[in-house]
Parts: C-alpha cells; sequence; structure tokens
C-alpha cells in the first residue's frame, strides 16, 4: 500500500460522465464555429467536431469510446423519434390522400432507384436491396434539428417532418423484411429467418404501445401540468429505450410507435405537447458528434464513387415521388422542389441500421458499409444545409424577419 | 367632394354585411400557426361564397359575407363559408377557431402578413401591430345617406356596451385569465387612432373633418381610423366593430340580426337625439362591459339611470322587436333572449372549459371543435 492510493491510476478507465461533457463541449463549439463562421446549421459543426475527434481524425473518440457513448446517442435518438412519431397525423393524411400517396410514392421510388443504380453498377441484389432500404429513410435528427434552430413553422416544415416519419418507417419495415434474405443468404435456419423479422416488428411495436400506454394513464393522474409531464414522459422515453436495446429490439421503431401511440391513442388529450427536445438538445449535440466520430474519412476512397451514384439515384426518386403528386395535395404550387430538398439528410438512422444488419454477418458489412456511410458523411455535411435553404427559401423560419 | 372614397354609396332596406377575423391553429399544441398565405392560396382553388382576406398577421384569416336583408340567408351563407374553410384547413392540417383572442400565443411569435400596408402599420406602431393579434367581428347597415349614417352612429353609441357584452369571448390572453370578458378590446385602446367618431351630424361636416386630418398628415384613408364605430361611404354603411369573433358562426348572425333590426327602430322611429353626454360616459360604460359582461352596469346619458347590462338588452329586445319581425330576425332574436335569460354566454363556456380540460391547450382545442362543428370531422 503506498501513501498516493488515493489518487487516480493512469490511463484511467473511460468514464461516462467525463466522456459525456466533452462530447457536449467539443460538439458546442464545433457547432457555434460553423454557425458564426460559415452561416451553416449547428449540427454540422457538431459532426465535423466529430470528424475531429474520431477515427479520421485525432483519433480521441476511439470504436470502445464511441460504443461507450452508445446510450446517450440512443436517448437522443428515442426522444427525436418520440417527437417525430407525435407528428405523424393518420387523420390528417386521410383529408390530404394526395400528399398520402406522395409520401408512399417517394418512399418507394427512393428504393428502386437506388436498387437500380447500385444494380447496373454491379453491386450483387442482397446488398443493393439492403442499401436501398436504408436510403429510404431521411434522417429525422436533421431535418427536426435545423427546423428547431431556425424555429420553422409552416406547411413546408410540417410536410417534411410527416415524410421523415413515414419513410423512417418504411425503411425500418424493408430493412427488417430483408433480414429473412439476409438470414436465408448465410444459410441460417428457417425459423431465424421467419422469427427474427417478426421479433423485431413485435416487440418494438409493443414496446412503443405499451409505453404509450403507461404514459397517458400517467398523465391523466398528474394532470395538464407541464413541468410534470415533461419529466414523466422523459422519463418513458428514457424507459424504452433501455428496454428496447436490453431486448435486442430497435430504439429507432420502438420510440417512433411510442410517439405515434401516444398521438392517435389518446382520446382524451390527457398528454400535453410539451416541449422535450428543448431538454434532449444535449443529447442531440452529443449524438452528432458521436455520428461524426464513428464515420470514416477513408470509406470514401474505398465507397466515395458509388456513394455519389447512391445519393443522386435516392435524390431523383425521392424528387419525382413528390413532384408527381404533391401538386394535387393542399401544397402552395412551386413548394414540392422545397421539399425534396429538406429530405436530402441522412444520418445516425442509417449508422444504426447498417449496423443492426450486418452485426449478425461482418464480412456481409465489410462490402456495403463504405458505400453508405461514404453517402451518410456526406449528407452529413451537406444535408443540414439543403434543409435549411429549403425552410428559409419557404418563408417558414423565424429569424427571417430581423 | 373631391375624394370620391368619401361619397356615401346610398344603401336600401337595412341590408348588412358581416366580417368575421379567425385564428389559424397547428393542430398539434393549438397554438397559432403562421398558414395563412397556404390556406388563401388553397381558398382560392375552391369555389365559395362571401370572401376570404388576410388579416395583419400570419396567424389571422378574414371571412366576409355578401350583403343579406335577412337573417335566414345571412347564416345559410356563413355556415356555407364556414365548411368551406373548414375542409381547406382539415387538408392543412390546421384548425379554425373563433374567439376574440387565442388563450395563450406569445405576440412576440407573431409575423406580419407581408402586404404593403400591414408592413407600414408595424411600422407606424411597432409591437402594438403584433400585439393586434386579436379577432373582431364588424357588423355593416346599410343606411340611405351619409347624414342617416351619422345619426344612426351617434345613436348606436348607447348600444356599445351590449354589443361588447354580448359578443365578449376573450378572457384568456398570453396564457392568463384577464378577468375581462373582452380583453381584446384593450388592445385596440392603445391605438392613437381608436376611440369614437367625431360629434358631427352632416355628411358634409365629417367630410371637412376628414380632410383636415388628412391636411394635418395623420391619416391617409377612413381605415386608418380604429373607431368603434365607422361609417363606410364606399359600402353606403355603417360599420360596428366592438365585437369580439364569436366562437360560432351562429352566434355571429345573430349578433348581426341584433345589431340590423336595432339600426331599423333607430333609424325609422329616430327615439334618441344624439347626445354629446353619451360620449362622456362611453369610455366608462365600454370599460364595464369588457369587465364584466352582461353582468356590468350601464349609465344611460338619456336618463341618468343606472341599469345592468342584461337587463337594458332584454328591455332592448322587446323595444325592437316588431323591426325584428320586419326583417325576418324573430327567431334569432328569440333565441338570443333564451340565451341571455339562461346564463348560456360564451366567457362562461371557455372558463368552464379551462376548469374541466386544465389547460389553455385544451380551451384552444374545444374553442376549435366548435368552430369548425361537424365539417371537422367529415373533412
Amino acid at each position: 500500500m503506498s501513501a498516493f492510493d488515493f489518487l487516480p491510476s493512469f490511463p484511467s478507465s473511460p468514464n461516462p460522465v467525463l466522456l459525456f461533457g466533452l462530447l457536449l463541449l467539443a460538439g458546442f463549439a464545433g457547432g457555434e464555429l460553423v454557425q458564426r463562421g460559415l452561416r451553416l446549421p449547428r449540427i454540422t459543426g457538431y459532426v465535423l467536431a466529430g470528424l475531429v475527434l474520431g477515427t479520421s481524425g485525432l483519433g480521441l473518440i476511439d470504436k470502445r469510446l464511441a460504443a461507450e457513448a452508445q446510450m446517450f446517442v440512443n436517448i437522443g435518438l428515442g426522444i427525436i423519434l418520440f417527437e417525430l412519431g407525435r407528428r405523424l397525423d393518420f387523420k390528417w393524411l386521410w383529408r390530404d390522400r394526395w400528399f398520402a400517396a406522395a409520401a408512399l410514392a417517394e418512399s418507394a421510388l427512393s428504393f428502386f432507384f437506388i436498387y437500380g443504380a447500385l444494380a447496373y453498377f454491379g453491386i450483387q441484389p442482397l446488398h443493393a436491396t439492403i442499401a436501398a432500404a436504408i436510403g429510404v429513410a431521411t434522417s429525422p435528427a436533421v431535418v427536426m434539428l435545423v427546423a428547431q434552430e431556425l424555429r420553422a413553422e409552416g406547411q413546408i416544415t410540417e410536410r417534411a417532418l410527416t415524410l421523415v416519419a413515414i419513410n423512417s418507417v418504411a425503411a425500418f419495415i424493408l430493412a427488417t423484411m430483408l433480414l429473412s434474405w439476409l438470414h436465408h443468404e448465410y444459410r441460417a435456419s428457417w425459423l431465424t429467418m421467419v422469427s427474427h423479422p417478426l421479433y423485431l416488428l413485435g416487440g418494438s411495436l409493443l414496446i412503443g404501445y405499451l409505453a404509450s400506454g403507461a404514459a397517458i394513464l400517467l398523465a391523466r393522474w398528474i394532470g395538464k401540468r407541464e413541468e410534470r409531464q415533461l419529466v414523466m414522459l422523459l422519463g418513458m422515453i428514457v424507459l424504452a429505450v433501455g428496454c428496447a436495446a436490453a431486448l435486442n429490439l430497435s430504439v429507432m421503431l420502438s420510440l417512433l410507435a411510442f410517439g405515434v401511440a401516444s398521438r392517435n391513442l389518446d382520446r382524451n388529450h390527457e398528454l400535453m405537447q410539451v416541449n422535450i427536445s428543448h431538454i434532449g438538445q444535449i443529447f442531440f449535440v452529443v449524438l452528432f458528434v458521436v455520428t461524426g466520430a464513428i464515420l470514416n474519412v477513408n470509406d470514401l476512397i474505398a465507397g466515395g464513387g458509388m456513394a455519389l451514384v447512391y445519393i443522386l439515384a435516392r435524390f431523383i426518386g425521392k424528387a419525382i415521388g413528390i413532384l408527381s403528386l404533391t401538386h394535387f395535395s393542399g401544397i402552395r404550387p412551386g413548394s414540392g422542389g422545397l421539399l425534396c430538398l429538406a429530405l436530402t439528410p441522412m444520418s445516425g438512422l442509417a449508422i444504426e441500421m447498417m449496423h443492426g444488419t450486418t452485426r449478425l454477418y461482418p464480412d456481409f458489412g465489410a462490402t456495403l458499409a463504405p458505400i453508405v456511410l461514404s453517402a451518410v458523411l456526406l449528407l452529413e455535411l451537406i444535408g443540414p444545409a439543403a434543409v435549411q435553404f429549403a425552410l428559409r427559401k419557404a418563408g417558414e423560419a423565424q429569424e427571417e424577419e430581423k | 367632394m373631391s375624394d370620391p372614397e368619401l361619397d356615401f354609396k346610398p344603401s336600401r332596406g337595412f341590408s348588412m354585411g358581416v366580417e368575421l377575423e379567425l385564428q389559424i391553429l397547428n393542430s398539434r399544441d393549438y397554438n397559432l400557426a403562421r398558414d395563412a398565405a397556404d390556406l388563401l392560396a388553397l381558398l382560392e382553388k375552391t369555389p365559395h361564397p362571401g370572401a376570404v382576406k388576410p388579416e395583419i398577421t400570419e396567424s389571422m384569416i378574414e371571412l366576409n359575407s355578401s350583403v343579406h336583408h335577412r337573417h335566414e340567408t345571412l347564416i345559410a351563407e356563413l355556415t356555407r363559408i364556414r365548411d368551406t374553410l373548414a375542409e381547406a384547413a382539415g387538408r392543412l392540417n390546421l384548425r379554425i377557431a373563433g374567439g376574440g383572442s387565442h388563450p395563450f400565443h406569445a405576440w412576440t411569435d407573431r409575423r406580419i402578413y407581408p402586404t404593403e400596408r400591414f408592413k407600414r402599420i408595424l411600422e407606424v406602431y411597432g409591437y402594438l401591430a403584433k400585439q393586434f393579434t386579436i379577432f373582431g367581428q364588424h357588423v355593416h347597415v346599410g343606411c340611405p345617406d351619409g347624414d342617416a349614417a351619422l345619426y344612426l352612429l351617434h345613436a348606436l353609441a348607447r348600444y356599445v356596451p351590449h354589443f361588447i357584452a354580448l359578443s365578449a369571448s376573450s378572457p384568456f390572453q398570453q396564457g392568463e385569465d384577464t378577468s375581462y370578458h373582452s380583453s381584446r378590446l384593450n388592445t385596440v385602446s392603445a391605438f392613437p387612432l381608436s376611440g369614437h367618431a367625431p360629434f358631427v351630424h352632416a355628411w358634409a361636416e365629417f367630410i371637412n373633418y376628414f380632410n383636415k386630418m388628412k391636411g394635418f398628415g395623420i391619416v391617409e384613408s377612413m381605415k386608418d381610423f380604429y373607431w368603434d364605430i365607422r361609417p363606410k361611404p364606399e359600402y353606403g354603411t355603417v360599420e360596428v366593430r366592438v365585437f369580439d369573433t364569436p366562437l360560432t358562426v351562429e352566434r355571429a348572425a345573430m349578433l348581426a340580426a341584433y345589431t340590423q333590426s336595432l339600426a331599423r327602430y333607430l333609424l325609422l322611429e329616430r327615439p334618441l337625439t344624439p347626445l354629446r353626454d353619451v360620449y362622456l360616459l362611453y369610455r366608462h360604460n365600454r370599460f364595464q362591459a369588457c369587465r364584466y359582461g352582461l353582468d356590468g352596469t350601464l349609465v344611460d346619458a338619456y336618463t341618468q339611470r343606472h341599469t345592468v347590462i342584461r337587463d337594458d338588452v332584454l328591455d332592448t329586445l322587446k323595444v325592437i322587436a316588431p323591426h325584428a319581425a320586419e326583417l325576418g330576425a324573430s327567431t334569432a332574436l328569440g333565441e338570443l333572449a333564451d340565451d341571455i335569460a339562461a346564463g348560456r354566454d360564451e366567457v362562461a363556456w371557455l372558463r368552464q372549459q379551462y376548469k374541466s380540460c386544465g389547460s389553455l391547450n385544451d380551451v384552444a382545442r374545444m374553442q376549435s371543435e366548435l368552430w369548425m362543428g361537424h365539417a371537422l370531422a367529415t373533412a
């Protein structure tokens, strides 16, 4: 026993709280620099800070630390998906059916276009299909945070977020169904083939359903008190995130289902519209820093060319889907193009799906990852600016007037 | 007579028209939305009677009826416009609500609707322009000539507390219960050109007054006067502007019928001589109506008696009954009398909703469900 045993040993084991604080401050600094210097959305700064600290840069955040931070990432994603789910209003989609049709067309066409383009360049069908399924989703986090940063409000903002909710669900369901094919390809038993997707879908939906039921009951008990409902909902979100992660279910789908159910099942309006994203902000910063940290610039060398094809095909698919049908919906003429732009971002969601599908079969991931992750990297940098441009151009940003 | 805007176009037979300023809400937390432009664009593609126009901020929309002589055609038209508006709002996932104020919006969030006139108002009045996101009903009554219009204007001044108390529907503002029945009018009072018209009786005098004010460079057009009651020469009407927008179009039509019957009584029987003393008591009586609604007291300049506004309205309804009968408004005014007798008023309803639901978001939601009616369910 030495006299200085009270001193910490070096190098110390990773401390999650220390890590959280560092990520938060790094992101904050990056966000401010980018916003002040380049007039770009803060998110871009968070990602850049991540790139600098992560595997592509200084290497301060390695795989192990990134895994450690996954907890915060999940909470951030959980809050965003819950909020997004709460915006999905089936009655509205019924009232504006052309818009609903455009949402489906946009999802379907981006899938087929990506698949077609990748297949044309010789990517084998299974890989192309899974990459296409992942590409259907727009990053909910980016669109929602840019909208928040601009305090944007209006038809384009509202519709972009609804489209994102729908294409996220579509992407997830597609990717889950493709799991069967993947299992089949790798000669897993037919039981795995059938039960894995069912478990993922059923389990995640069940978590969402149960969480919303519990939240509604608790809200009835608490009454209409904003601060208390906020704490309760936050607790329920974190609990749902934890359950989904512990049960190997999808955090995204569970929380999306939680949001959708708590809007559409709350018939007596027990739940208040509390501003969770306000508190969620700290998790969102960490979410993007970590995303930047795990993305590897070297992927661009391996997959950059194909990533461009991927991005282009995805954009064209989405644009055709939207431009061909939104004209008939309640939207202002000429604003369909802005919606297309607002759907550009890809991010954490795609990474999680990518890892979700490749965790089981790592060598499968090796061929696909460079393409998809390069695309994510590029869109992570372009996407926020595209959304910012679209919402400003639509005249829906609050800052405009000053 | 140089200014054509001031030529009084004669109207026949006590015609009436209604303008309603309405709230555009989102369907998530029922705060005010900013979608007036999109809503107007969509309505342009949908045939409907009357007219729909922008108002000072992007969270408002104004609905105009055409010219009517009878209550039944007015309510039929207002119902049709409401249904069209509700249907369009539904397609944009918006809600429309009546009521003189939005219960909890923050005026700092408001944005001016981008027309030249509204931009100029923002420039002149600063933050008042954004606080002007309040919602009123205007009732026009046709007059045969300018002199008659000025007579009617001064005679109606005595009844302003009636109009305020009967339409009051703005107890909540900026997230608080103001304790007023109509808090909306307090916002109007902040404008320098609010208040009442000058005490002139001949149309020629009025033109002189207007030209003088124009010469001072204070006003450019009649629109710059925010008076409670204002002549509208180009329509040939007197416009009563103190009403809060009621919670339903039915109530709005009822109030129009009341104004129309009262105007017919005043113009045909000429029971009151315009009295300067009415304006001496004007702000006091107006305040009583804003603060206490039908329970407020009214000091009658003609008799010097203090009466409860409710009783004064019920008495007036009896006096004007023959005129209401001539105009086909007996049923509407009968319902109005029943509502007053039974104590059904919109402020009580709003406060009741707040008590039972517990949040102002719910109050705004109930307001929109009430205004849109079945159109919301079927849209």
